[in-house]
Order: C-alpha cells, then structure tokens, then sequence
C-alpha cells in the first residue's frame, strides 16, 4: 500500500495543499466573502475608510488574542486580561501627561503586563489554584483598583509623541504593523520553537509531557508572561489611538478575546490551535460588527452574535473530538 | 455534615473542630470590631438594610454552593440576572403581560437558561466552566440585544413591596432568603439529593457505580442557579424600581466568593449551606464597612477579588497538608 | 535462545524489593532481559508487575536490591534517568498527544533543530518516515493527526517513540489488551523486528497463548515474590497457570450445597459494543455461577451490560420470568440487580467519605422518606454492616479511604447488600485481600446463596472459581465458550477453555 501522499513543507502539519482545508483558510475565506456580500448589499462598507477603521480600530484585539491563544493551548484560561488592558492604558496615559519621556510611556504597559500575567501564572502553575478563579479574583482586583485610584477621570490632553498608533511605517498604520509582525513572530515562534511546542504539549497531555522531558509548570508561567506581553503590546496600540483615556475597562472586551481565539481555531479543551487562526478570527468579529450596522441591525445585538459564536464552536468542538474518538475505537 | 471534615476526633465536641466554627468566630469578631470602629454600624437599620441588600447574591449562592460542590461551575449567573430582568421589562411593557405574568416569566427565562446550561454539560459533556462562559457571552448579549439599551420603568406600586417592603420589619427578600436557606440547607444536609451531590464532587464514577441519577442531579442544579437567577433579578427590579441591560453585571464574583470564603472547596466533596451564608454575610460587612469608612463602591470589588484568592489559596494548602 | 555465557544481560534486576504503606509489594524478584529476546512477565493483577517495571523505568526507586545495566551496576533516580539509560516504556494507557502528528509525537522533548535553535520539520518529518519503513509500517504518515488514529496505530506511534530514544530495553504492559487481532499480528510483526535488531523486550500479558507464539523466557510473579522462570520451549499453559495462581488450598471455601431453585438472570444474545458479543446465560436462586476467563475476555463489560451502566444495544434480559429494559443502574438496582465493581477505589468506593455514608450510598432510598434521610436509621445500618462483615474501623464515622483493602471491599459488598438484591454480581471480589477477609467473604457469599440470592462471581483467581462455584462459564473475547458443572470443572479443562483449547493459533501470522 503506497504511502500517503506527502508535499514538503516546513510545518507540523504538511504542505502547502493541506492548509488550504484548514481553519485558517475557512477564516481567510470568511472574511472575504463577507465583505462581498455585505458590499452587495450596502456597497459603503467597502469603502476605503470603513475597511481601515475595521482594521485599525481592532488590531489590538488581533494583538491581544495571540497570547490569550497561548494561554488556551496549554489549557489554562485569563479573564482578567480586559481589565488588565484599561489599567495598562491608564497607567500608560498618566505617564504620558505627567510628562514621562516617551519610551517609558510605550514601555511600560509591557513591563507591567508580564508582571501582572506572570504572577498570575506563578499562582496557577505552582499553587494549583484553577485559573479561573485566580484570573477572576485579579478581574476585580485590576478592575476595582483602577476606579479608586482615577475615580473614573478621563485623561485628556495627551501629548503628541505619545500617539505611536498615528505613525507609519512605509505607509502602513502602525497597528497594522504590529499586528501582522506579533502574529507572524509568535506563529514561528509557536511552529518552530521547543518552547512553543512544550505549550501544545502542556495543554495536550501534561502528563506525557513531562515524561518527554518538557516542564509543564514553567511553560504555563512563561505563557502567562508572554500573554501578558501580547496585553502590553494591544494596550499600546489600543491606547495610543485615543485622544481620551478613559479610565475604565472596555467592557465585555475579554469576551471577544476570549471569541477570537476559538473561532479561530483554539480549542477550549487546550492542545491545539494558531495564532494566525485567532488573528483572522479577530478581523472577522471586528468586520461582523462593522457589518451589523451597515446592514441596519441594531449593534446591540453584537454582543448576542458573539456569544452565540462561542457557543457553537465550543459544543462543535467537543462533538468532534467525540467523534473522532469513537471512530479510533472502531478499526 | 461536611463530608472532607474528618470528624473522627478525639475528645472535642464536633462542633469546636467545623470549618464553619472557625468561620463564625471571624465573623462575630468582624462584627465586633465594625460596630466599635463605627457607631452607625450596629443599628438595627443599618443591620436589617444589609439584609436586604445581600439577598441577591444570596439567592444565587444557594445553587452555586450545590453546583461548587460537584466539582462544577456556573459563571453565567450574572448574565442570566440580566436577561431575566430584562424580560420582565420585555414582557411587561413589550408583549403587555400582566404583572404577575411576567414575574413567572422572567423566573421561566432563567430556569430555562440554567436548564440549557445542564443540558449541554451532561448530554454534550462540554465542561461546565467552558459551557458557562460562553452562556455567560450569550446571555448578556440577548440582554443587550432584547432591551435595545432602553431602560424599563414605572412598574405597579405593589411590585415594589418585595424589594423596598418591610414585613414585621424585616425586609420582604430577606425572609424569602432565610426561607431558601432553611431550604437549601436541609436538603444539603439531610435528603438524599444532598449526598447525591457530595458523592458527585467526591467520585463521579463511583457516584455513578452506585446507581445515582448523575446525569439528572447536575440537570436539577443548574436548572436551579438559573432559576435562582431570576429570582434576583426580580427582587434586583424591584428594590432599584428600573430594569436596565446591565443588571447583575459581575454577580459571579461576589456569588463564588460568598460559596469559597463559606468553606466550600472548589475541587469539590465538601461544603455546606450554613458556611456560604457566613460566607456571604462576611462579604456583605465588607462592603458595608468598606462604605461606612468612606471607600467608594467599586474598590470593594478589591477587597473581594483579595478574598476570593487568599481563601482558595488557604483552603488549598490545608487540604495539601491534610494529605 | 540464550547469548553467548560472557554476555551480561541487557537488564539484570536482583532481588529488588519495594514496600508501600501497609502493603510489600516485592519481595527479593530478580529478572533479566538479553539482547534480542522477549522476555514475558506473568502474574495476576497486584502480583507486582506494575510496581516493578516502574522501578525498571524510573518512576520508583527500590527499598533494597540493584539494578544493572550491562551489567554496570546503576541507579535511576527519575523517569529521565532510565530513558537515558535506554529504557523505554510502553503504558496501557497510551501516552500521546492526540491534537499532534505522528512524527511531532515520536520527537516531542527531541526534536531535531536547525540553524538558530529552530525546529526542523523536514528532517523530523524524514526521520519519522524512516523509523515507520524500518519497522515496515507502510499504513501510518507522519503528518497525520494522532487522535484520529485508532488503538493499534497510536501504539504504533508508541513504539517508535521509543525507538527514536534508541531504546534497548522496550517494555510493554500488556498491548495487546485493546487491539484487534489484526493489530496483534502486525505487533507481532514489529517485536520479531526488534528481536532481530537486538532490543530486549519485556512483554506483560495475561495472554498465555500470545506468550507461547512470541516470547522466549517467561517469569512467573506471584503476590510480590519470584515464583520462578522457564524457557518458553520447556514448558506449557498448565504449568503457568499454576505457577500463578496455585495457592495452599486451606479450606478457603467452605462451600455447602444449598437448594437451587429457578431463574432469576436468563439473558440471551447480549450484544454490546466492543466487548460483548452474543452472550446467553441464566443464575438461578442460590447459585453460585462463576465466570472464568483471562483479562480482556470481557467479563466485567458483561457485568457492566447487566448492571446497566452500557446497556445492551441487542438481547434481552428476563429477571424472574420478567422481560426487563436495564438501561440505567437506577433500573437495575430497581429490579434487584447488584454490582460490586473491578477497581474498588474508583468505582466501588468514594474514598474521601465516611464509612457511614458510604454505606448507604447504594440504599439511600430504601433508607429515606419523601427525600429525606433517616439518619437514625442509616446508622444503625451502617453498625450494623460493621458487625456483620467484620469490618475493622474505629467507627463508622473514619474516613473510609483509611481502611485496608479488605475491609473497604466489605464496605462495597456491604453497601449493596443493604438493597436485599436478587442478582449478584461480584467482579473479583477477593482480589488484593488478605486471607482472612477472603475467607470471610466466601463464608458471606455462601450464606447469601443459602438464602436464595443469585450470584455471578467474576474472578481470575481459579482456584476460588473451582472452589465456590456450581457451574463454570468461561469466556473469552466476548463470547462464552464453554459450561462446565462443579463435577466437571478442573483446572486443566477451565484453564483449556480459557485460552483457546486448541494450541493452534487463530491468528495467521
């Protein structure tokens, strides 16, 4: 009996040819031909402006969405990261207007991001305490600290060398920028790096994986870091865009991460998914959100549609896991 | 009885050695010490007004002790308070049903929310904290989507007893509380669903070897978080006389802490009615003691995140050195 | 087949012992394994196989003995240190990554790098394919995706996991237990393979028939000491089996006749995926039947299908005269059915629970009213279940993950005894029991058929089968192949019947 037949390629999963079945691909379709349809029917969606708002206004979820990703792959979850991203954005602002110098504005939401997310991996990894009960406990930490200490008082009169999301590189927006260059370096990171794949593992089989040499508590501390430096970086961008900060915490903004990440492709359960999966996913919530108003329905259903996303990719999810077990058990 | 306790000591009397003796005690003190720290805080006012104020998250906290206590989960509470809440506003004003009509709706929508809940965790066996938060998602959003944003007002006066009324002084959804408790505790404690339940959270298998309905006891429990649920968010409309879209935003924290600081681990087996309500009143005093000394409202979401963590990570590390 | 006399063993255990809280489970065992043999481990459940391969991979550390690696003398201080060393082990239950490919699950922890430290696919990919062509494995690609493969498959993947360790010593615990007979041969395949590249293999089955085809040396365990070893050309299935199971036969069974009356249990053509296939039997009042036959025959899923915890997907079921539906165990404990599970800790018994609440566990509603318990009562039954079973606990109110095996097995018996069944079905009953709770057991069970109660006894043990039974079922692979009567159930002609009594192999290689 011949062998399978195998295209070259430099991935875990086989060439070019066996991508294009996959989630990422279903992804990229999706987002395209939405914006077909939704251009059919109301040809303003597609212009210039609209797209780029799509875009720009919703990089940083992209962004944010990577290292939450991560954190779902090995099994973990992080409901705290919205919260986190007001604080960050706050503490980012402030600086600004206190007339720190620019690198320490933009720096130290990253700085105080893996802070934050590595003690939070410290307690999960080590303490055994579940993650959703750490990351819930530090929402309301992050999210209660942040009103009494600012009071809810928005910051105004921002400095203008704060707004890193307003420059350019050779004519693409900044957010753009660091979107596709965070998906694209933590992809080879996650594909071809024995770090990246001890997360899979962690998430797959914890038990296997240490047997194969791989330390299940480090690499969920290092996940929470990096998820924490991927909040950092979405902070920057997110923050960087506004004339005012608001200090309060997007609502609902860990939801849509949290969406991001299984639509595309993450599956809840750990041990699988990409980033790249999570970044499409990302702009295709953002463009279905866009598009709800472009066809007159009201936007408060998003919210609606968001969850019902969640829902049917999840129970999708396990029936196919279910599935594909059963089937094992047959030959 | 809480079934992790080992009771098998010798000497004290059983009670000395609870967990919830311990945890009375810290509250007595806490008491105490609010009510010397500040005068206006061991009135029978004050005392009767936090009553009513805390029958919410008390309500909720009975289904969440049962459902903690199967080694389960159920973070969409505060969603489905908002839901049910704005049904009754939906129903009321949109479809014109009777008052009372939509009181048993708006309970309906949150028992068939629970309900769904059950059914998908035990026939699809999608984990209940990965089930939960995605209702959690699609909940808020069907409360967002239904109620447009637009707030309801200007119910029947008669409705507003139940939230703001006073019988033989003692606020309305306080006695409904109690009534629950005595409930919710007996039945824990003393009928068979009660140790259907620990088994559950202790050895799912075994529980299942031993020809208890699994399957329908998680079914029950869920049903009941969500009905639970809209019970408060009908007292919730009643006390504050508005139905809005974001009503029992961030209840889930407050229900858990209440459940954990009560004794009630979260890998499941042991837990009792008795400590979530101390659980809960403990939780209360802070957030009036917090007011009282002039801490506004959202940094008591603090103090409770603080609570919540350190009591897990407490009840953990005795339960490590226990073994 | 023996090396050349100057040649040490690959690995040489001598007596190693190892001791657990309450329990020795290996007393003074040595063992060893040469280059290029297949070296068989025998023994009942809890004869101490499992504790000493985990010694031999590292997972423990012996309380006394050595351990030698051609013939050097070493210490394995970790799993990593014996993987090292060129022990590679292969579990039950299959340890991969199902969401990963096959060539990511051989090399995870080793993958092969490129330039900067970065994984390099391709080669991984061509080394995965050159360790499935050395093995001749042309139906498994090295991208495919691990969860979708069926058992044989990922213990194919196993293997070669263990290979790109370049493992010297490969042990594998019982694999056959979950494959079909297509995977056996094509296993066998492999292993003769590996024979010829000059691994020593340690092969764990219950299997006596797999042994005779594919083993050279086999050693025999017994309740955590050496019985003894024999080349595999010298010796046969009867010697074995008593070699594993011969005990002092000290009147362990007071069996006494007892009046046989009807049917309680008549089932015909039980079907129940994968493990039951068309199976047909009838217990009758105050008879013992026991059902013989080796690990993996599928007795305990018969039990399961009649216990209703997998109901039959074809058959039906006639308790006392009476067609009934098992679908549930609600059902059957309802009709009077009764089940003392395999694996007492995970299924028998909720450890972290009191003895008292363990109990009632199976009779809460025999002991409640409208719902509520009748406490008073609950522990009057619980007492009165100390008493009666001889369990040995401080009070009803000990944790009963405290007690020793024997008194927690009187713990589950006695929890579905509180129901009064009709039907009872014992699944190894006196297995990891001292001989004086099993003695007290079979003096219960007797009793119990004296008062009419049903029994079906499941049990690996034959002398306890011989011993206690009225009639003898064997089965094996799913299906019951013989009946014998007490006068006509031997050793040798159940012990025939449980492994085929043809010595021909069913399975062409």
């Amino acid at each position: 009996m011949s062998a399978i037949p195998i295209t070259s390629a430099a991935g875990p999963r086989g060439g070019v040819l066996r991508r294009f079945a996959s989630q990422e691909a279903l992804l990229a379709v999706a987002v395209i031909g939405l914006a077909v349809i939704v251009g059919f029917v109301n040809p303003r969606f597609l212009a210039y402006r609209n797209l780029a708002d799509i875009l720009l206004g919703n990089a940083y979820i992209a962004i944010a969405a990577i290292g939450m990703s991560m954190v779902i792959v090995s099994g973990n979850i992080d409901i705290s990261v919205g919260a986190l991203i007001g604080v960050l954005a706050t503490v980012s602002g402030s600086l600004a207007v206190a007339g720190a110098p620019t690198a320490v504005t933009w720096l130290a939401p990253l700085v105080l991001g893996v802070a934050v997310m590595a003690a939070q991996g410290v307690v999960v990894a080590y303490l055994r305490i579940p993650a959703i009960v750490v990351t819930l406990g530090m929402l309301s930490i992050l999210k209660g600290g942040l009103i009494s200490v600012t009071g809810g008082k928005w910051i105004t009169d921002l400095p203008q060398s704060f707004h890193l999301a307003d420059l350019n590189v050779l004519g693409v927006p900044m957010p753009v920028v660091i979107m596709v260059a965070a998906t694209v370096l933590a992809a080879l990171r996650m594909r071809y790096s024995p770090s990246g794949r001890a997360v899979y593992a962690t998430g797959g089989n914890a038990e296997a994986a240490r047997l194969c040499g791989v330390n299940p508590q480090r690499t969920v501390v290092m996940v929470f870091a990096i998820h924490g430096l991927f909040a950092g970086l979405a902070t920057l961008v997110y923050a960087t865009q506004l004339r005012v900060i608001q200090s309060t915490t997007p609502s609902g903004l860990e939801l849509t991460i949290i969406t991001a990440s299984v639509v595309g492709g993450v599956s809840i359960l750990g041990g699988v998914g990409t980033v790249v999966g999570s970044t499409l996913a990302a702009i295709l919530i953002a463009e279905i959100t866009s598009a709800l108003v472009f066809i007159n329905v009201s936007p408060y259903w998003t919210d609606a549609l968001r969850g019902g996303l969640i829902l049917v990719t999840v129970i999708a999810d396990i029936l196919r896991r279910q599935r594909r077990a059963a089937r094992g058990w047959k030959k | 009885m809480s079934i992790a306790t080992d009771t098998a000591a010798r000497g004290a009397p059983w009670w000395l050695k609870r967990h919830e003796t311990l945890l009375a005690i810290i509250l007595i003190l806490a008491l105490i010490g609010l009510g010397a720290f500040n005068n206006r805080f061991l009135t029978v006012d004050n005392l009767l007004n936090q009553g009513r104020l805390m029958t919410e998250i008390g309500l909720i906290a009975l289904p969440m002790t049962f459902i903690i206590i199967t080694g389960g989960i159920d973070l969409s509470v505060g969603a489905t308070v908002g839901l049910s809440a704005v049904m009754l506003g939906y129903s009321w004003k949109t479809f014109g049903f009777p008052m009372p009509l939509a009181i048993v709706f708006a309970l309906f929508i949150g028992g068939l929310a629970g309900f769904v809940n059950g059914f998908v965790i035990t026939r699809i066996k999608v984990p209940p904290l990965i089930m939960t938060i995605a209702t959690l998602a699609l909940y808020r959003g069907l409360a967002e989507g239904v109620s447009q944003a637009h707030s309801v007002r200007g119910y029947p006066e008669w409705f507003y007893v139940l939230g703001q009324g006073d019988i033989f002084g003692v606020p309305t959804q306080l006695l409904i509380l109690i009534v629950l408790i005595v409930i919710a505790g007996v039945a824990l404690d003393r009928t068979t669903f009660g140790r259907a339940l620990y088994a559950i959270g202790s050895n799912e298998t075994a529980a299942r070897f031993s020809a208890l309905n699994v399957d329908r006891t998680k079914l029950i429990i869920y049903t009941l978080s969500g009905l639970a649920s809209g019970l408060a968010a009908v007292v919730l409309v009643s006390r504050v006389t508005t139905t809005r879209m974001d009503m029992g935003m961030g209840y889930e924290l407050d229900v858990i802490a209440a459940v954990v600081l009560g004794g009630t681990s979260i890998f499941g087996g042991s837990g009792t009615i008795w400590g979530t309500v101390i659980g809960l009143v403990m939780i209360q005093l802070l957030k009036n003691g917090l007011a009282l000394t002039g801490v506004k409202g959202d940094a008591t979401i603090v103090v409770i995140g603080v609570a919540l963590i350190l009591s897990v990570l407490i009840a953990s590390s005795l339960q490590r050195r226990r073994e | 087949m023996s090396a050349a006399p100057s040649t040490a063993p690959l690995l040489d255990v001598r007596n190693v012992e190892k001791t657990f809280p309450g329990v020795r489970a290996l007393t003074g065992v040595s063992f060893d394994v040469r280059a290029g043999e297949v070296h068989a481990l025998l023994g009942e459940n809890g004869a101490g196989k499992s504790t000493l391969i985990k010694i031999v991979s590292g997972v423990y550390q012996p309380d006394a003995g050595e351990i030698l690696i051609d013939g050097r003398a070493t210490r394995f201080a970790s799993p990593e240190d014996a993987k090292r060393a060129g022990v590679a082990t292969i579990y039950q239950e299959l340890l991969l990554f199902p969401e990963l490919t096959v060539a990511e699950n051989i090399f995870l922890g080793h993958a092969p790098r490129a330039g900067g430290g970065r994984i390099d696919w391709r080669v991984m990919r061509a080394k995965a394919e050159a360790l499935l062509a050395s093995l001749e494995i042309n139906d498994l690609a090295a991208d495919q995706i691990v969860g979708a493969l069926s058992v044989g498959h990922r213990q194919r993947v196993e293997i070669l996991r263990a290979l790109s360790h370049d493992a010297r010593i490969l042990i594998m615990d019982e694999p056959t237990a979950a494959l079909t007979e297509g995977d056996v041969t094509r296993l066998f395949d492999i292993v003769g393979r590996l024979k010829a590249r000059g691994v020593g293999i340690v092969y764990i089955s219950h299997r006596l028939d797999e042994l005779f085809e594919i083993a050279d040396r086999v050693t025999v365990l017994r309740d955590g000491a050496y019985v003894g070893s024999r080349q595999v050309a010298d010796t046969n299935a009867a010697e074995l089996v008593q070699m594993m199971v011969g005990r002092r036969i000290e009147n362990l069974f007071p069996k006494f006749a007892v009046p046989i009356g009807g049917p309680v249990l008549e089932a015909r053509g039980l079907v129940c995926h994968p493990m039951t296939k068309d199976v047909s039997l009838t217990v009758r009042a105050g008879e013992i039947v026991g059902l013989a036959g080796l690990v993996g025959s599928g007795r305990s899923e018969l039990a399961q299908v009649l216990f209703g915890i997998t109901p039959a997907e074809h058959g039906d079921i006639q308790l006392a005269g009476k067609a009934v539906q098992i679908d549930s165990p609600e059902r059957a404990r309802a009709r009077g059915i009764a089940y003392v599970p395999e694996d007492r800790g995970v299924q028998g018994l909720v450890r972290p629970m009191s003895v008292l609440h363990n109990f009632s566990l199976a009779a809460l509603g025999a002991l409640s009213r409208l719902g509520f318990i009748d406490r008073a009562a609950e522990r009057r039954m619980a007492e009165a279940g100390v008493q009666r079973f001889s369990v040995k606990t401080s009070s009803v109110d000990e944790v009963a993950g405290r007690l020793s095996g024997g008194n927690q097995q009187k713990i589950v018996l006695g929890k579905w005894l509180a129901n009064n069944p009709k039907l009872l079905i014992l699944d190894e009953p006196t297995r990891g029991i001292d001989v004086g709770a099993k003695a007290e057991i079979h003096r219960l069970m007797c009793e119990l058929a004296g008062e009419g109660v049903a029994i079906l006894m499941i049990s690996s043990e034959l002398p306890e089968v011989l011993g206690m039974s009225d009639r003898v079922l064997v089965m094996r692979e799913g299906r019951l192949v013989a009946e014998f009567d007490r006068e006509h159930a031997t050793s040798e002609a159940v012990g025939a019947a449980m492994m085929g009594s043809d010595a021909t192999m069913e399975r062409a290689a």
